[in-house]
């Protein structure tokens, strides 16, 4: 009876482990897909409602899902009370401090900084061009993501569970 | 003071905080130039200030403004944010709240052979917009002829007061005086300067029947303003290019009065400017009030009538 219920337990939890690991493939397109929108809304803010960048982000930010909002509020907020000085900092600030809570890896965070560094220092034709830019390669990014999500979710998930078959097999 | 305290570094700030208060309460311009010591002209004198505060006539005692200032400066002048600037980038000026005026220069950028904006900005001059009501006390008894608005035209050179006593007069229109009831006021405020408008609202007391044309170009916005606000009087600021002339011309024969100022030092000098000088050929203009800094910040210097006869000698002060 007791091995019994330590099978499932064992079975249990690994089948959680794979289903961990799983969601966040499946996590990671639907952030992408939000940030790119975000960055589209900035451009239209900033191209067409020529509103200051701190308004901008956090209208933005507002808008979004939390994870990826955050991002852009936590900005709004470092320009708004001054500790940062420039909107490359604040960008910086933000994704030290929210990018855990995201599922969002390393190369969608060079795209974040690397237009940071351009982030409202220049006209509204170049802050344009390098808004596109950066939704290119959020693009980009994206459909690799969905590709890794279709070949990886599905394996990590049954991955979990069938580790778990196996121990409990090697068990009896 | 406290708005341009607020959108400069805090080491400027600083400094200029430890300057005597006789000094920053007289303060008219901060002047920043890039790898130059930082200067400051209050009342009539001009200096170098050190970093601790200090007044100095040594060019090299003065503290240095640096490039990551001048950097941080526009960041903070334009709220990170500098494509909300294009346009007084391309005029080489920047209205922030509360009316002052930070000028520009630094390398003009061309786009086919008009200038397009300023990249790396490097002079930076702080004007302090000063309120002085009670300034059109001394103009208020020529401007009317039994009760109607004369046209006028304020001449005057540059930081002579002309802008103060276009914005007193035209509370003064909008509030009423002893001389007249009061009217309906129109200004076409092209640099901000006039009301300091701040997303459209006024920030200087212009008068509660006065309507604000915030940054519009002044040719076109005279006309929108006769269409849209039916004013007894318009006023506007810096006449000079040709259109402006012809928007004048246009107001004036559609009924409503025009009060307005150019730069110059002589009614002569003005008149030989294409745009103005067919108007006061033309005798559009009843009154022509010509300052200078004779005797302080806004010495009336004359006061001549359509026919540039004087209608009164002396000079007239109102500075404080």
């Amino acid at each position: 009876m007791v091995k019994l219920i330590g099978a499932v337990l064992i079975l249990f939890s690994a089948s959680m482990v794979g289903w961990q690991i799983g969601r966040f493939y499946a996590y990671r397109p639907v952030q992408l897909r939000a940030l790119l929108v975000g960055l589209q809304m900035l451009e239209t803010e900033i191209v067409y409602g020529l509103t200051p960048l701190q308004q901008a982000l956090l209208k933005v930010g507002n808008r979004l899902p939390a994870e990826v909002g955050q991002l852009f509020q936590a900005a709004a907020g470092s320009l708004r009370e001054e500790r940062a000085q420039n909107a490359d900092e604040a960008l910086r600030l933000a994704i030290e401090s929210h990018w855990q809570q995201t599922s969002l890896r390393k190369q969608e965070r060079d795209v974040l900084t690397s237009l940071g560094q351009v982030l409202g220092s220049s006209d509204r034709e170049d802050q344009q061009k390098h808004l596109r830019l950066a939704v290119t390669h959020l693009r980009g990014l994206e459909e690799e993501a969905r590709a890794e999500q279709s070949r990886y979710e599905k394996m990590y998930k049954s991955l979990g569970f069938l580790c778990g078959l196996l121990v409990v097999i090697l068990m009896f | 003071m406290n708005e341009i305290m607020a959108i400069l570094p805090a080491t400027i700030r600083s400094i200029l905080t430890a300057l005597p208060s006789a000094v920053r309460e007289h303060l008219e311009e901060i002047r920043l130039r890039q790898n130059q010591p930082l200067e400051i002209r209050f009342g009539q004198q001009t200096s170098y200030v050190t970093a601790t505060g200090q007044l100095t006539a040594n060019a090299r005692q003065g503290w240095s403004f640096t490039e990551e200032q001048s950097v941080k400066l526009l960041n903070l002048v334009s709220q990170h944010s500098l494509y909300t600037l294009e346009e007084e980038l391309k005029r080489g000026y920047i209205t922030v709240t509360g009316g002052h005026r930070i000028g520009i220069a630094g390398k003009v950028v061309l786009e086919r052979g008009e200038v397009k904006g300023i990249r790396d900005v490097t002079s930076f001059n702080i004007r302090i917009a000063r309120e002085k009501k009670g300034t059109a006390q001394k103009v208020l008894p020529y401007l009317f002829d039994n009760g109607r608005i004369l046209n006028a035209l304020i001449i005057s050179p540059p930081q002579c007061g002309k802008t103060t006593l276009l914005r007193d007069i035209a509370r003064s229109i909008s509030y009423g005086s002893e001389w007249s009831s009061s009217r309906k006021v129109g200004i076409v405020d092209e640099r901000s300067e006039l009301a300091g408008c701040l997303n459209g609202v006024p920030q200087r007391d212009v008068g509660p029947r006065t309507d604000v044309l915030d940054a519009c170009p002044k040719a076109a916005g005279m006309m929108m303003l006769i269409r849209s606000m039916s004013p007894d009087v318009l006023i506007v600021d810096e006449v000079g290019r040709p259109e402006d002339g012809e928007a004048v011309w246009e107001a004036i024969h559609a009924g409503v009065s025009v009060i307005c100022s150019a730069h110059g030092s002589e009614i002569d000098e003005v008149a030989r400017r294409p745009a103005l000088g067919k108007l006061i050929q033309s005798g559009v203009f009843s009154r022509y009030f010509v300052l200078d800094r004779s005797k302080g910040v806004g010495t009336i210097h004359g006061i001549y009538d359509r026919d540039l006869r004087p209608v009164k000698k002396g000079e007239v002060t109102w500075s404080s």
